[in-house]
């Protein structure tokens, strides 16, 4: 039997032990046993535990820790991504497939909010549908933003890059993808059970009056927590311990450096995220009152606790972009990362800074008023280690040898994005403009031209430039340009016209508007519809060249770093040999310069 | 190689002057009815008058390179520049000067400027509920009711007035779960928060109405679930007489439906 199908059927027993036993204690505390919320919360932990011990973790720790011989999954050809495979580069390709799916779905679902606010007044949805799918859309694609990047390219790459053979620790890296299925499951039956309409953010009191599928949404982004703890706790060990010799701290590409420093943040805030979520899901299933104030609760609690992990989620979403980005400005412009010290410094910054910031998304929520200019010096004081990036991304074009393939576009696209993105993040961060701006689609204009202008365009240049890498075959260069550029300029049409809305007083989360909006929605809606079917060309060239593109070389980019060392896909231990570094990943220009040998 | 510099030199700035001066002058503005209003569109103008510079120097940069420093052929390497301590020290200053002079205005000054008086001649009391407002004038001892109608029959719902000229403080509450009170014209919002009484402050200067703008009305700017979008009433700004003649009118309104209420009970 395929492990994952192993793994349901100990998560349906685990469900139905979980629940059994709430019920069986209610009744021993004479309560009324048959309650939804209740029975679903603790038979969910024990699914949970079901479906991990099925999956892989009995085969491996388990066996291992009653004396038996562990039987780790050892499958060629398809089914080698079917189960619990502890080679990072079959995890990678894993992470990759899942969370460009889940990208795809929450798109459609984009699609369907723009075709609904094409006009005002009531077209597909009523409201609370509308609230829905926007929760969904919203919810799925911060899931996709903080995981797609270091879930594929973390772990495909980072040990590629520093000349390690695998991850610190395989099974702890499978483990942090087969804890992501029951999160996925969890979104896919929520709708059944009411969905729920508070978007992705959740606040209570509406995340604890509302429909039970809301508790789908508390335990999935429990769930999909665990596994960046996990994952990034994988990530810094890796890189600490397993650099090849010679891998100095001063050699290191910029790209590992991001997930270094995404890793310290996501290993530090994302607990509190699941605590906010866990106390939720408590109110609602224990009546702890931790946010009732007829009750002595308190409601804005949860936004500092929601807030003090999810804006350095923000910056996990975006920096591990920066490196993709700078990595493939310097091999495209064959010219040194520039003031690569000082890009570094600019990530350890940004890093440190993040835990400073959460109230900025609280400037008119009611928080004590000696808060808030503290918060505002904090959040611009951040926008100097981040111009950082763009010092480093500017000085390596300047004088380059620039080669503009696809990989390339995207870079230079992103760094544009990602300039409106940073400076109309300004006006946000700023107390009288907030006052005005926040919560409106000025807010929707912001953050997408940083999440989607920046890191997912960073994805996806980061998909074209390591395609070849990871496939072993080579991308159709004309459609990948024509993606490019059908992307980046309805892009820009669909969310510049947005910062428009917002100051004229439209607000976000919204399945209406005044009618004196209509002619600029129906605008956003149109450049949104043709945005999203340059999609179906990305689609188109990735499923083909998979298929049958041209044999790819072990280094079509001429790129020096140690992943493009190895021929492509790399083989199952990576080098024949330990590699030996000798210079810097970016001597280019220098004569007889060699990184590594092999 | 000093040419380039030059050049791009000499390009920003003069696309920056531009850039500058455009912002500056950039009516982009809805319609605005209070003096907080006035300060935070000028807030907004400064910040887009300094975020120009800034722009226009990542977008030269970008632009020329792409223009001048093309590889002819694959293979052609760049120069091993590693870093430029000058470029990269005046970089790291400048930025922080600028981060420096946002903060300080227009956001210490502009949110100083906010908080300087909290004093009020008309008080207004709003609770939030899903999904409508009740606003209450406790000096007129008058309550008014929204209803979750939405913006197809904005003309029906009960409207909010304003008195042009006077300082109003509004107290804000809710009775669920969180909502935020809004009123585009007046370029403010505070979040209604159960257990908890916000406040907001504004001076009222200009007279307008839904009909004019849809900056004209009460709009919650907090996701509460499904009325969300409907949770909205029209604003009228009225000269202080039409304000008192409007609170009598509503008055009288609500003794006429009060009695018809009464009499339908009868029946
Ligand atoms: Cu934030
Ligand atoms: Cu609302």
């Amino acid at each position: 039997m395929l492990p994952v199908f192993r793994g349901l059927l100990w998560g349906l027993i685990g469900f139905a032990i979980g629940a059994l036993l709430t019920a069986l204690v209610r009744i021993a505390l004479g309560m009324e046993p048959w309650v939804f919320g209740p029975l679903f919360f603790v038979g969910y932990l024990f699914g949970l535990a079901g479906w991990l011990l099925g999956v892989g973790v009995w085969d491996t720790w388990m066996r291992e820790f009653l004396g038996m011989e562990p039987r780790p999954y050892k499958e060629e050809g398809w089914r080698r991504y079917f189960g619990f495979n502890t080679d990072h580069k079959v995890i990678g390709i894993q992470y990759g497939v899942t969370f460009i799916g889940m990208f795809l779905l929450a798109g459609l679902l984009a699609m369907a909010m723009r075709i609904e606010l094409m006009r005002p007044g009531r077209d597909i949805f009523d409201f609370a549908t509308y609230n829905r799918v926007m929760s969904m859309h919203g919810f799925l694609m911060v899931l996709v933003a903080v995981t797609a990047v270091p879930g594929m390219f973390g772990n495909y790459f980072v040990p590629l890059m520093i000349g390690a053979d695998d991850m610190a620790f395989p099974r702890m890296n499978a483990l942090s993808y087969w804890i992501w299925p029951p999160a996925a499951i969890l979104l896919l039956l929520s709708p059944f059970f009411g969905g729920w309409d508070s978007g992705w953010t959740a606040y209570p009191p509406l995340a604890i009056t509302n429909e039970p599928g809301q508790m789908f949404y508390n335990l999935a982004f429990f769930t999909g927590g665990l596994s960046s703890v996990v994952g990034s706790v994988n990530f810094l060990t890796t890189i600490i311990t397993m650099r090849a010799p010679g891998m100095t701290w001063g050699r290191v590409p910029i790209f590992v450096w991001s997930i270094f420093m995404t890793s310290i943040m996501s290993l530090t805030a994302t607990q509190f995220v699941g605590v906010a979520m866990i106390m939720t899901v408590l109110d609602r299933v224990a009546q702890t009152a931790f946010f009732d104030p007829a009750r002595g609760g308190y409601p804005l609690i949860y936004q500092h606790v929601f807030w003090f992990y999810s804006h350095p989620a923000v910056y996990v979403m975006i920096m591990p972009s920066w490196g993709i980005m700078l990595e493939i400005l310097a091999h495209f412009a064959r010219k040194p990362l520039f003031a690569y010290r000082w890009a570094v410094a600019g990530m350890a910054g940004v890093t440190a800074l993040s835990f400073t910031v959460w109230a900025h998304h609280m400037f008119t929520s009611g928080m004590p008023e000696t808060l808030h200019v503290p918060f505002m010096a904090t959040t611009e004081a951040i926008s100097v280690p981040t111009g950082l990036i763009f010092l480093a991304a500017l000085g390596t074009l300047w004088r380059g040898k620039l080669r503009f393939k696809t990989p390339m576009l995207f870079a230079l696209g992103m760094l544009f994005n990602f300039l409106i993105g940073g400076l109309t993040g300004v006006f946000n961060s700023d107390l009288p403009a907030d006052m005005h701006l926040h919560d409106t689609f000025w807010v929707v204009s912001h953050f997408h031209y940083t999440i989607l202008g920046g890191g997912i365009f960073g994805l996806i240049a980061g998909i074209y430039y390591w395609f070849p890498k990871m496939t072993g075959r080579m991308y159709n260069e004309a459609l990948g340009r024509l993606h490019f550029w059908l992307m980046f300029i309805f892009f820009n049409l669909t969310f510049f016209p947005m910062a428009w809305l917002g100051l004229h007083g439209m607000n976000r989360r919204i399945g209406d508007y005044p009618p004196d909006l209509a002619g600029m929605n129906m605008f956003v809606s149109m450049a949104a519809f043709i945005l999203g079917a340059s999609f179906l060309i990305f689609v188109y060239n990735l499923v083909v060249s998979w298929i049958r593109g041209p044999v790819a070389e072990a280094n079509p980019w001429g790129a020096r770093t140690l992943e493009w060392a190895t021929p492509s896909p790399p083989p199952e231990h990576n080098f024949p040999r330990v590699p030996e570094v000798l210079s810097g990943p970016y001597d280019y220009g220098v004569p007889g310069a060699v990184h590594a040998k092999v | 190689m000093r040419r380039d510099v030059v050049v791009v030199a000499v390009i920003w700035i003069v696309l920056s002057v531009l850039g500058v001066l455009f912002a500056a002058s950039w009516d982009i503005y809805p319609p605005r009815a209070g003096v907080e209003a006035e300060h935070i569109d000028e807030a907004i103008r400064i910040l887009m008058m300094l975020a120009a510079p800034v722009f226009m120097f990542v977008v030269v940069m970008m632009v020329y390179s792409i223009w001048r420093f093309r590889a002819e052929d694959e293979r052609e390497e760049g120069p091993p520049i590693y870093t430029n301590r000058p470029f990269t020290v005046s970089w790291l200053v400048l930025t922080t000067v600028l981060a420096g002079v946002l903060f300080y205005n227009p956001g210490y000054v502009g949110w100083k400027f906010l908080k300087s008086n909290p004093t009020a001649d008309l008080v207004i009391q709003v609770t939030a509920a899903q999904w409508h407002w009740h606003v209450t004038y406790p000096q007129y001892d008058l309550t008014i009711k929204s209803r979750p109608i939405g913006f197809e029959r904005m003309d029906e719902n009960q409207v909010l007035a304003l008195p042009a000229g006077r300082r109003v403080k509004f107290e804000v509450t809710s009775d669920d779960v969180i909502h935020s009170f809004w009123i585009p014209a007046l370029r403010l919002k505070v979040d209604a928060v159960p257990g908890i009484v916000t406040t907001m402050y504004t001076t009222v200067t200009e007279t307008g109405s839904y009909e004019e703008n849809s900056v004209f009305r009460v709009q919650c700017a907090e996701l509460c679930g499904t009325g969300h979008p409907r949770m909205t009433m029209p604003v009228v700004i009225l000269e202080p007489e039409e304000f008192e003649k409007w609170i009598e009118e509503q008055k009288e309104m609500q003794e006429m439906g009060g009695m018809m209420e009464e009499e339908e009970e009868g029946h």
